[in-house]
């Protein structure tokens, strides 16, 4: 029997790793619980943000959130990837791997977007496959989360809530509810985001996913340049009474803020739990040193001298 | 004529063709490089994406073309923002869609975008207002791309930081008869550019928003490094460039002396304290590890330090 979320713990709170937040992080030590980290933009740093991120990681739960796996693609899987993001999973200590339900490029092409693919048996059956290999080599679930998307396809014959409840069952990957792009996705698709939420396999769920996102009238787009949207609280606010509670994450990409606006974001999700299924406090007791609050700004190529001579 | 039920590969490569056709959705559906995957032309293109109740397919396959090249010109614009300037914004975005062309993303990381755009200059040359001369605007955009790339490769790639470095005195213990066999250990931080410009004043003048005549061409060269995080530009002459090439290749110091000597203009005797003072200056500056001597009797011939 699977346990509730994998058996991962709930979190708690957490908000996304960005790089235009290292100094305030680093200053400050915000009472976050736990940080969310693109693992392609780590997985060959040896410079300044794999320096960062390893402070960060002896003070903070550390989850992997992946975007170039390409689980859907009809290309092979590229196992030197998988070898760093492996490496790098043992190295930060990841309490899960997770990406997305999508193909990001084939012909060896990497379009660098979260791209859909038809949702029919024969792709479940290859998508099914490819996830039980990922999984045996990272020795470990993979997490897979819905993305938004913006087309359909004639030949698809599933609903993704169906594709994703028989996708975790066969494989007993987890799942990454992003309830922001399931919004996001019933709009575009014309479907009932309730049943969507409803439907998934709540104990499979191991993430939620919170963001903002664009209307543009006639479709939306995840643009994650802004805050969460009533009807997306609503949603969250069913998912997690439905899980019984799990680790929450708000995903900020765009026209950042300060951190703090980030921070209080995310921790309006109090506001949508039960009071029951509110997680604890996470403890922390290791301090981030000192020495790295004053290094300049980290944000990649921004810190340049020219020497004299 | 295509039907629902073809193959995941087909689909995707079909898909890929025209979402990032430079001409659009519309040419791209009806481009030879989709047509070899899906035979579907505008008017049957709902046999394989559908519609939605608010956008036709065409539509929404938009969305995705649309996100393809913004996401990625985006990306360049961030990894160049000093050619960008050099440039100008139109001028560097029509690079840049050209570049993407020639040079699609293959990367997992899109910190991996860049790799070819020097390179790809160098095929395309692109023509500019440096006074009429066209063909050294483009050798000038060239190598201020490259200098961009490498900048951004030494900050996030492999450093030393936390260890301790080879100093001078440690360089010089060793015995001056067994001196030329020594071996230096570069640090992996360090590398070396040389160019048809002298690019490092160029290069910090745009980087502090200066308005700035791009130079006069002057074979140059520069050593980049990184201390404590922070990347360092250090100007080279031709002989130290030349001097720590070898080294970097991992020739002995006596050879890599005897390299250097040879295009030095003014080979004399004055050129030992010369080479003295550029080795206490590059230890000063972190450029190497380790010296490894082969002529040392202890157990480990490498001076750790």
């Amino acid at each position: 029997m699977t346990l509730p979320c994998l058996g991962h713990p709930n979190l708690g709170l957490g908000v996304g790793l960005r790089t235009a937040h290292f100094p305030y992080i680093l200053q400050h030590r915000p009472d976050v619980d736990w940080f969310e980290i693109i693992s392609e933009n780590f997985m060959d740093s040896g410079g300044r943000p794999r320096y960062v991120l390893d402070q960060i990681a002896e003070c903070y739960p550390i989850v992997m959130h992946g975007v170039s796996l390409s689980i859907g693609s009809a290309d092979a899987l590229d196992f030197d990837y998988l070898r760093k993001l492996k490496r790098l999973a043992g190295e930060v200590k990841a309490r899960w791997v997770s990406d997305h339900l999508c193909w990001t490029g084939v012909a060896g092409w990497n379009t660098h977007d979260l791209l859909p693919i038809p949702l029919n048996e024969r792709t479940l059956a290859h998508v099914v496959g490819r996830i039980r290999t990922v999984q045996d080599y990272l020795e470990r679930p993979l997490v897979l989360e819905n993305p938004s998307t913006y087309i359909t396809f004639a030949d698809s014959t599933l609903p993704e809530w169906e594709f994703l409840s028989r996708m975790a069952e066969e494989t007993d990957c987890g799942l990454l509810l992003d309830v922001n792009n399931v919004y996001v996705s019933s709009v575009n698709h014309d479907f009932d985001p309730v049943e969507y939420v409803r439907s998934v396999p709540h104990g499979r769920v191991v993430q939620c996913h919170l963001a903002g996102h664009t209307n543009c009238v006639t479709h939306l787009i995840d643009t994650h340049d802004g805050v969460v949207i009533d009807p997306v609280w609503d949603l969250y606010r069913l998912a997690h009474r439905l899980t019984g509670g799990i680790s929450t994450l708000l995903e900020w990409d765009a026209r950042i803020p300060e951190f703090p606006i980030v921070h209080a974001e995310v921790l309006k999700a109090r506001n949508y739990m039960d009071s029951a299924l509110r997680p604890r406090p996470t403890a922390r007791t290791v301090a981030i040193s000192c020495e790295t609050a004053t290094v300049p700004h980290p944000l990649a190529h921004s810190i340049v001298q020219v020497a004299e001579g | 004529m295509a039907t629902v039920g073809h193959g995941l590969d087909q689909t995707q490569r079909w898909m890929q063709a025209v979402i990032t056709h430079p001409g659009g959705v519309v040419t791209g559906i009806e481009s030879e490089e989709a047509k070899r995957f899906l035979d579907v032309g505008v008017s049957t293109v709902e046999r394989v994406v559908s519609r939605s109740r608010s956008l036709s397919a065409l539509d929404r396959l938009e969305l995705y073309a649309n996100a393809y090249f913004a996401r990625l010109l985006e990306c360049l614009r961030s990894e160049f923002p000093l050619l960008r300037r050099a440039v100008g914004e139109e001028i560097f975005d029509e690079i840049a869609i050209g570049y993407l062309q020639s040079y699609p993303p293959r990367n997992y990381s899109l910190n991996r975008l860049g790799d070819h755009v020097a390179c790809y200059l160098a095929e395309t040359r692109p023509a500019g207002d440096l006074k009429g001369d066209d063909d050294r605007w483009a050798d000038l955009c060239v190598d201020l791309a490259a200098l961009e790339w490498a900048v951004g490769e030494v900050f996030d790639g492999p450093g030393c930081e936390g260890e301790r470095l080879l100093d001078a005195e440690q360089l010089w213990a060793v015995p001056a008869a067994r001196q030329p066999a020594v071996v230096l250990d570069s640090v992996p931080s360090l590398r070396l550019l040389a160019s048809r410009y002298p690019l490092r004043d160029y290069y910090a003048a745009l980087r502090d928003g200066r308005d700035v005549a791009p130079p006069a061409p002057r074979e140059s060269f520069l050593a980049l490094t990184r201390r404590n995080y922070v990347v360092q530009l250090h100007e080279l002459t031709h002989g130290q460039y030349v001097l720590l090439a070898a080294l970097g290749e991992g020739v002995c110091l006596g050879q890599a002396v005897e390299r250097t000597a040879a295009v030095v203009d003014s080979w004399s005797e004055a050129f030992a304290p010369r080479l003295a003072e550029w080795f206490r200056e590059w230890a000063e500056a972190g450029f190497f590890r380790t010296v490894i001597d082969p002529g040392s009797t202890r157990p480990d011939s490498r001076f750790l330090v």
